[in-house]
């Protein structure tokens, strides 16, 4: 009888375990196609979608979460900063404009490009004066997800916080109101849908590295690049910022 | 406090130099090239070494003898002709890592199905050496991974870069002994290190 109840416990932990990696895949191996249909539309959430216009310009996001007010919404930074701010779109939108065309690629090796308009970095550090124990920022995202990106990132030439995509405001899906466009790193560290943002002075993990195998750095790495606007044609690329 | 005991008695700049004899080589698809005799690093630059010459480099405790990166390639330059040394050529790169019979990797003509980080995306350092299969023909470590290596050369507006990383997301690993990146020399890469050469008698 002893013999038997050990078995069927160990019978029943192997079977739970096996279900928790079974629910825990799809998160560790996001390559996985899914479903193509947009199960937001027409809703008041919005989520992950490859379906419609999306086919060209995949859309991830960590959970679904309710469609942003752009009137209610703020900012808020916080942290290691002399001067923290709570800030409305139409403060932002006021910020010297700066566009670029530039391609996301995302590490489930797909990419695609856009023109995207907002502002630079040197925009909100003179707003807010970070203290010098500043090393970076986490950002805090509607749907849940967390990211680091270090201040000389996030100071780079190319790093642009954006409000508009392709000479229209952002779309939900995109990441409304507004969202981080880092080229030469992976998509996950291009957070979207932003809502606060923390000075840190010490450096953190964001959430794809604390659940999934993805590193803190996310430096597109010299390997092949698969972009959606030609026909997902693998093609060798060098690393960082994928220029055509 | 015992770490930094053996790190004060390991030399810094004892880089160990492999020579590379006169003669020709294969290089790319199998079109011959005649290079002089030659010296260059077994190892990539570490960190530690690389503060020798750049005292207010800074990196983790724990990672003294990784390869360097994040430097450009005015810095990389600058550290070897510190030592009396240079960037190598392209070709010189290529040959110390296959040696004269055209291999397509260091070791050989097999890729290496042995995977050294599987399931993680991103760089992966070690400590230069690590990996015991990576020797090329003349005894020059970590050529098909680790990191990508500056040198000389340039292509496209940019240098060349030549090597490759441990490991890549879900679908590229160890380089062969031909392949190569371009890379705007002004920027700093986690994945781009360097090693020197001396073309001294």
């Amino acid at each position: 009888m002893r013999v038997f109840t050990t078995l069927s416990r160990r019978y029943f932990i192997r079977r739970i375990l096996l279900g928790l990696a079974a629910l825990g895949l799809p998160l560790l191996r996001p390559g996985t196609p899914h479903a193509a249909l947009n199960f937001w539309r027409s809703s008041e959430y919005v989520g992950k979608t490859r379906d419609g216009r999306y086919k060209d310009f995949y859309i991830q996001y960590y959970k679904s979460f309710k469609r942003i007010d752009g009137d209610a919404w703020r900012l808020n930074v916080t942290g290691a900063c002399e001067n923290p701010q709570v800030l409305t779109l139409e403060t932002l939108k006021a910020f010297p404009r700066k566009k670029q065309v530039s391609r996301l690629k995302c590490v489930e090796c797909w990419s695609a490009k856009a023109e995207w308009e907002g502002f630079a970095m040197a925009d909100l550090d003179a707003l807010v004066r970070p203290r010098p124990e500043a090393v970076g920022l986490l950002f805090h995202c509607a749907d849940s997800y967390i990211e680091y990106l270090p201040l000389e990132d996030l100071r780079h030439a190319r790093t642009l916080w954006v409000h508009r995509m392709n000479g229209e405001p952002l779309s939900d899906e995109h990441g409304f109101p507004l969202r981080m466009i880092v080229p030469f790193k992976y998509g996950y560290k291009n957070p979207k849908a932003i809502v606060a943002v923390e000075y840190l002075s010490q450096a953190d993990r964001g959430t794809w590295n604390r659940i999934g195998p993805y590193s803190v750095d996310g430096t597109i790495l010299p390997g092949y690049d698969h972009p959606l606007d030609r026909g997902k044609q693998r093609r060798r690329i060098s690393g960082g910022e994928i220029f055509d | 406090m015992l770490l930094s005991f053996f790190i004060y008695l390991y030399p810094a700049n004892a880089q160990e130099e492999v020579e590379i004899p006169s003669g020709p080589f294969v290089m790319g698809e199998g079109e011959e090239v005649l290079l002089d005799h030659y010296t260059i690093d077994r190892f990539e630059v570490t960190h530690l070494e690389f503060k020798t010459v750049f005292p207010s480099h800074v990196y983790s405790r724990g990672q003294e003898r990784h390869p360097v990166s994040q430097i450009t390639w005015e810095e990389a330059q600058a550290y070897c002709g510190a030592l009396g040394k240079r960037l190598p050529r392209a070709a010189e790169w290529e040959k110390a890592a296959r040696g004269a019979d055209g291999r397509e990797f260091p070791w050989g003509e097999t890729r290496n199905r042995n995977k050294p980080h599987p399931s993680y995306s991103g760089m992966v350092k070690r400590v230069v050496g690590y990996n015991k299969k990576d020797i090329s023909p003349y005894g020059v470590r970590d050529m098909a991974s680790s990191v990508w290596e500056w040198t000389a050369d340039e292509a496209e507006g940019k240098k060349v870069a030549r090597g490759g990383v441990w490991n890549l997301h879900l679908d590229y690993e160890y380089s062969k002994t031909t392949d190569q990146i371009e890379v705007d020399p002004s920027q700093r890469f986690i994945f781009v290190g360097f090693r020197c050469v001396s073309s001294r008698p």
